[in-house]
């Protein structure tokens, strides 16, 4: 896995007529990471995708340090939101479409896969549930030994188990060279999978990095009391400190930086008890797109 | 490999330290064994699903604190007998840092400094029992 970066957008501009699509987002995508992108509905995560594969038209964007070529899409795997397969094909002839289509079809790992999903490749994919398409979509991306593996919400409509089978997928793709990026509503997957992350919002990019460094950069401290929650002089004016939240006996109070010193604070209250924790990527998400109580309190 | 790992991207400790302080509790334990093979980074990544990146970064510090070694080609193996003292060493700290937060809740609820001090020997004397005073040194 090395730092080159495998996808850059640089400055990425879409209109759909009046709308203002994805504004001015720049994103690098390392080589052999797996980079998730998180969004409300609308933030534009689906047009971004688009403008990777060449479906709609980019600025600029550079696989590998060159714009998209048609040879490209030979090691390269979509798999859209809404599945694009044929109702009145079985999954049998889509595996038989990508062996022609795809150089690196590989017809043992397109079984395994069916398998593991449990498809049955003699039904029609109109016959199949929601569920049962995306897997479908799934084998046929999987199958291909991709280069890169662009994935539009890949579990949506999937059960659990078949949840962490997609992830394990990724897993395993991306620790043999493969660069994944992928989109969810599920912000626990990102958090366990994705080693980046970029969280975009009414088109515009809000936030990216590495997901454990986000994650550290602002502390939570928690504090409990045997009473009501104290005030604590001098919390709300140190530039450290985002956020005080105070509910009945537990304390919270997001501090940008390790948190030490305002613990030590803390303590002098005398607590039953105080953690130093990092936030959760739904905290960062929740704070960053603006629907977080956090978002109307004083930015550090 | 006996030893089964969980971690919880949620719980506010940083995965790769859930991880690495569950690995290096399971050597002090005896439950890895030194000379004790693990598994490689995919597949433990792929077992807990978590970015294998997490996986790679939790071996380099076990092998950085000694605990384990790695070779390449080979994998990656439970050291001798000084990984089990260094990481019975790291297990020690998980236990000073367990009493000093009981110390600090019997403060916050108002507990005297003598009063503590009878606890914790209460404490001691029922979990070592017809032990007086520990000749162990080797932590």
């Amino acid at each position: 896995m090395s730092d080159l970066a495998k996808i850059s957008i640089n400055g990425l501009t879409k209109r759909y007529g009046q709308t203002l699509a994805v504004d001015n987002m720049s994103l690098s995508v390392p080589a052999g990471s797996i980079f998730g992108l998180l969004g409300t509905n609308g933030a534009g995560k689906t047009t971004t995708f688009k403008c990777m594969l060449g479906l709609a038209q980019p600025t600029s964007i550079l696989f590998d340090g060159t714009p998209l070529v048609p040879e490209m899409f030979e090691r390269m795997s979509y798999v859209p939101e809404r599945c694009a397969l044929y109702d009145w094909m079985t999954g049998a002839e889509h595996m038989e479409l990508q062996r022609r289509s795809f150089r690196f079809y590989d017809h043992k790992r397109a079984l395994q896969l069916m398998d593991l999903f449990g498809l049955d490749a003699k039904k029609k994919i109109g016959k199949y549930s929601k569920g049962q398409q995306t897997a479908m979509a799934l084998v046929l991306a999987f199958s291909i030994h991709p280069e890169v593996l662009v994935l539009d919400e890949p579990s949506s409509g999937l059960d659990p188990v078949h949840q962490r089978h997609v992830l394990d997928l990724m897993i395993s793709e991306s620790t043999g060279g493969a660069t994944v990026i992928f989109s969810s509503h599920q912000v626990g997957q990102v958090e366990r999978a994705a080693e980046r992350v970029a969280i975009m919002h009414e088109g515009t990019l809000r936030l990216t990095g590495e997901v454990e460094q986000l994650k550290a950069d602002v502390k939570v401290i928690e504090a409990t009391f045997d009473g009501d929650a104290p005030s604590v002089n001098g919390l709300q004016s140190d530039p450290s400190v985002g956020l005080v939240r105070r509910a009945g006996r537990l304390l919270r109070v997001y501090v940008r930086g390790n948190g030490d010193e305002i613990a030590r604070t803390i303590s002098t209250k005398g607590p039953r008890s105080l953690r130093i924790l990092d936030q959760n990527l739904e905290d960062i998400f929740l704070t960053t797109v603006g629907a977080s109580p956090a978002a109307d309190l004083p930015e550090s | 490999m006996p030893a089964v790992f969980t971690v919880d991207p949620h719980s506010g400790v940083p995965m790769y330290l859930q991880l690495i302080e569950q690995i290096k509790r399971s050597v002090a334990l005896g439950v890895l064994a030194p000379g004790e093979q693990l598994p490689t980074v995919k597949q433990l990544a792929m077992d807990l699903t978590i970015n294998p990146n997490t996986v790679a970064r939790v071996y380099r510090e076990l092998e950085r604190d000694g605990v384990i070694e790695t070779s390449p080609g080979r994998g990656s193996f439970i050291r001798g007998n000084g990984g089990v003292r260094n990481a019975t060493r790291a297990a020690a700290d998980v236990a000073a840092a367990a009493i000093d937060t009981a110390v600090r809740e019997a403060k916050s609820i108002g507990i005297t400094p003598q009063q503590a001090r009878d606890l914790f020997q209460r404490a001691v004397e029922h979990w070592y029992p017809g032990q007086h005073e520990t000749e162990d040194r080797s932590l």
